[in-house]
């Protein structure tokens, strides 16, 4: 394919690829908001936070199997289906990632930082083992119950689901920028993230507000769990992982600890690594090493992230 | 609301085990042999001889499946001392260690065989080198590696630097894949090691029934390892990595390079994961990509963090530990579960256990260990003196207002905590070019 990508260029093609990592980049938005909210107020890279978005996909798939799903529903089942998916996705990882914070990482927040990095490690093999117990090594189907109709424009095909990820993840990438700039809460949580001692002082409880940072970010990771199986139509007890390493990868690219940047550099590592699909050579073997590969171009110039606040030496 | 005797940050889950070792330690010192108490004995160089000796005999008492597992043991601690040269001084977080370890073993791989297969299945012909010049060949190799990869990073910081090196590792293991010359997914066969003709006969490193010698040489290999580690710690250039840990711009100003301390330490470190690769290559002479995940890369930084971060004998002890429990415990989980008597019995208290495979659980086991001995121990097991300093000039701001993090929002009292920080001057080590972090 990438041969014939070569020789003649297909606009058509390209404009395809940039669709499919629309599509993508929405979903590693979604969980990179999870790392760079709880970087930004802590300090700290939630290495189980991939595993968080993974529990969403298997507790769903739960759901869908106990429903009985296995036809593509219409109307009201379909709205209520989703709602009933994305309710459990969102508790799930949001209750996950709560609980997880109380239990590896509290005890620690005073610890140097690599210390709670190895309990978040330690969580991560936690997670991905006991749902590794619950549903076996096996790549497990996932029920398609989502319309699999699409806008043709030109040769471009848009599904109903890639409108329905996109719109998802920009409703709740927009409802969270709404609460930490409107909200009292949100106010505490950008206090908490600039300056905890000080936030404290002013009457900010901290660890609610930790906690509830966790709880947004996982519920983020949540919802974007629940559309990832549909988007995959499989479920994996490991997907958690690389998904959540590329999603990393984004929040860092944007500049970790943003929120603006953590949406950034999603759809831009999602867009470069449909990209790489289509037009490196053997570029499916490739693509996340090119993703890899302009990240490491991308902070020799920014050494910040593309967002990130160039921050002055303080001695 | 935490009570002022409570240790700080502990979870009330482990006070008995806490309250057990400070008995057991207590018990210790208390203990007089000729002159000095117990505790003397099995601190400071003393450890060291001790586990050397331990070490020496460990493959006489065992049969060859444990000393095959003190093989892989001895490569992880070079992997970790390398890695704490890195991460432990100069305080460089690199979470793709495993990029130097593949460099090892691949450069071993490809050229002890002869030749190679290109994409067109053609065999090439390739120089053979003898194990003993590829040795230190893997770790040049690797040491340029590491140059390659502090040049572009110099000037990024913490967790910038973190996912860069990740990506390293991750494009090496990606590299290995999808390069026809290097087997991609299938990877590669490599002789073993060699056998030596010595006047007193032969010795044979390439056994695969019995791994003695071959152990005896990682062992060799490991003290040699560790002693130039050490002198290098004690060295201008390892105050420098400390230094430039503690404040990169005051060592700066102090007249520390930064660019050649901080490539010496990628170098150095990489060097060291480069001998750990070859050794690795040698013992089990097939290596396939999908060996070298970011798991080897977490793996090693955990030992090192376990182990007590910038501490050799905490970094050896870690890499032993974390390898031990791995290697024997969890490989053999399956026998030690169905082969106790608790279980194998019929009617026995645990017999339900008697069908099950243990196999699956084993990384789960690790995580719930590992997690246990961070909230257990976060300063890690022989933690290093400065270090430990650190982190208790950390915590004593909290514990002198006996509260903890928890009261900072309820009261005022930790502006009063702040004042004090005790211990800061305690101890200074010999010749350190660096003040402590203010408290």
């Amino acid at each position: 394919m990438h041969i014939l990508a070569a020789s003649s260029f297909d606009t058509g093609l390209f404009f395809q690829q940039i669709e499919n990592g629309i599509t993508l980049g929405a979903i590693y938005a979604l969980v990179a908001l999870g790392y760079t909210m709880v970087y930004g107020i802590i300090e700290l890279i939630n290495f189980a936070h991939g595993d968080v978005f993974m529990w969403s996909t298997i507790v769903t798939l739960s759901v869908a199997q106990a429903l009985h799903i296995d036809h593509v529903l219409g109307g009201f089942a379909l709205v209520g289906t989703l709602l009933l998916l994305l309710i459990v996705g969102i508790l799930t990882s949001g209750g996950l990632n709560v609980l997880i914070e109380r239990v590896a990482y509290r005890p620690l927040r005073r610890a140097p930082r690599l210390i709670p990095l190895i309990s978040a490690i330690g969580v991560s093999f936690i997670l991905e083992n006991v749902a590794q117990l619950w549903k076996t090594a096996n790549v497990i189907a996932y029920p398609v119950f989502f319309p699999t109709n699409a806008i043709t424009i030109g040769s471009l095909t848009i599904t109903y689901l890639d409108i329905f990820i996109f719109v998802l993840a920009v409703a709740l990438m927009v409802g969270l920028n709404v609460f930490t700039n409107r909200t009292k809460m949100g106010r505490a949580m950008r206090a908490t993230a600039q300056d905890p001692e000080a936030a404290a002082l002013m009457g900010v409880n901290i660890n609610q507000t930790i906690s509830l940072t966790f709880l947004i970010g996982g519920a983020l990771a949540g919802a974007a769990g629940v559309v990832y199986s549909m988007y995959a139509s499989s479920v994996y007890f490991l997907s958690g992982f690389q998904l959540g390493l590329i999603a990393f990868t984004a929040a860092v690219l944007g500049g970790i600890g943003n929120i603006q940047g953590a949406v950034l550099g999603g759809f831009l590592i999602g867009i470069i690594e449909a990209l790489a699909t289509q037009y490196v050579p053997n570029g499916l073997a490739w693509s996340q090493g090119v993703a890899f590969a302009i990240l490491i171009l991308i902070l020799i110039f920014r050494p910040s992230g593309l967002l990130g606040q160039q921050v002055p030496d303080k001695v | 609301m935490s009570a002022p005797s409570r240790s700080k940050g502990g979870l009330p889950l482990f006070q008995p085990i806490r309250d057990g070792w400070n008995a057991l330690v207590a018990r210790l010192e208390k203990t007089q042999l000729l002159g000095r108490s117990l505790l003397w004995y099995i601190t400071g160089w003393r450890l060291g001889i001790i586990a050397l000796i331990l070490a020496v005999i460990y493959p006489q008492m065992f049969d060859d499946s444990y000393v095959l597992a003190g093989c892989i043991i001895a490569i992880y601690v070079l992997l970790a001392l390398g890695l704490n040269i890195v991460v432990g001084y100069a305080g460089l977080l690199d979470l793709g260690y495993v990029a130097f370890f593949v460099i090892g073993n691949y450069t071993y791989a490809a050229l002890s065989r002869g030749y190679l297969v290109n994409s067109a299945k053609q065999v090439v012909p390739v120089p053979v080198l003898s194990f003993w010049w590829l040795l230190p060949l893997g770790a040049l190799f690797a040491g340029i590696a590491g140059v390659l990869l502090g040049a572009p990073t110099l000037r990024l910081r913490g967790d910038y630097l973190a996912i860069v090196t990740l990506g390293f590792g991750e494009l090496s293991r990606i590299f290995v894949l999808n390069v026809p010359y290097f087997g991609a997914a299938n990877g590669l066969n490599a002789p073993p090691a060699p056998t030596v003709h010595t006047p007193l006969g032969d010795v044979d490193f390439g056994n695969f029934i019995d791994h003695t010698n071959f152990y005896y040489l990682t062992l060799a290999l490991v003290v040699i390892v560790t002693l130039l580690v050490n002198l290098l710690r004690n060295s201008s250039l390892g105050r420098a990595w400390v230094a430039m840990r503690e404040d990169e711009t005051a060592a700066a100003a102090a007249g520390v390079n930064l660019v050649r301390t901080k490539l010496l330490a990628f170098a150095t470190g990489a060097a060291i994961g480069g001998i750990g690769g070859i050794l690795n290559v040698a013992l089990v002479p097939s290596i396939t990509p999908d060996q070298f995940t970011f798991n080897i890369s977490i793996s090693i930084l955990v030992m090192i963090v376990l182990g007590g971060i910038g501490s050799i004998p905490g970094v050896i002890v870690g890499a032993i530990v974390l390898k031990l429990f791995d290697q024997i415990l969890l490989n053999n989980l399956n026998d030690y579960v169905h082969g106790s008597p608790l279980v194998s019995n019929p009617g026995a208290p645990l017999h339900f256990l008697a069908g099950n495979d243990f196999n699956q659980e084993k990384f789960l086991l690790y995580g719930l260990v590992l997690l246990g001995m961070i909230l257990l121990r976060p300063q890690g097991i022989i933690p290093d003196r400065r270090r430990q300093r650190e982190i208790k000039e950390a915590s004593s701001v909290e514990s002198a207002s006996a509260v903890g993090v928890l009261a900072i929002e309820e009261s005022g009292d930790t502006l009063a905590g702040l004042g004090s920080a005790p211990d800061v001057t305690e101890y200074v080590g010999p010749g350190s070019d660096a003040q402590g972090r203010e408290g």
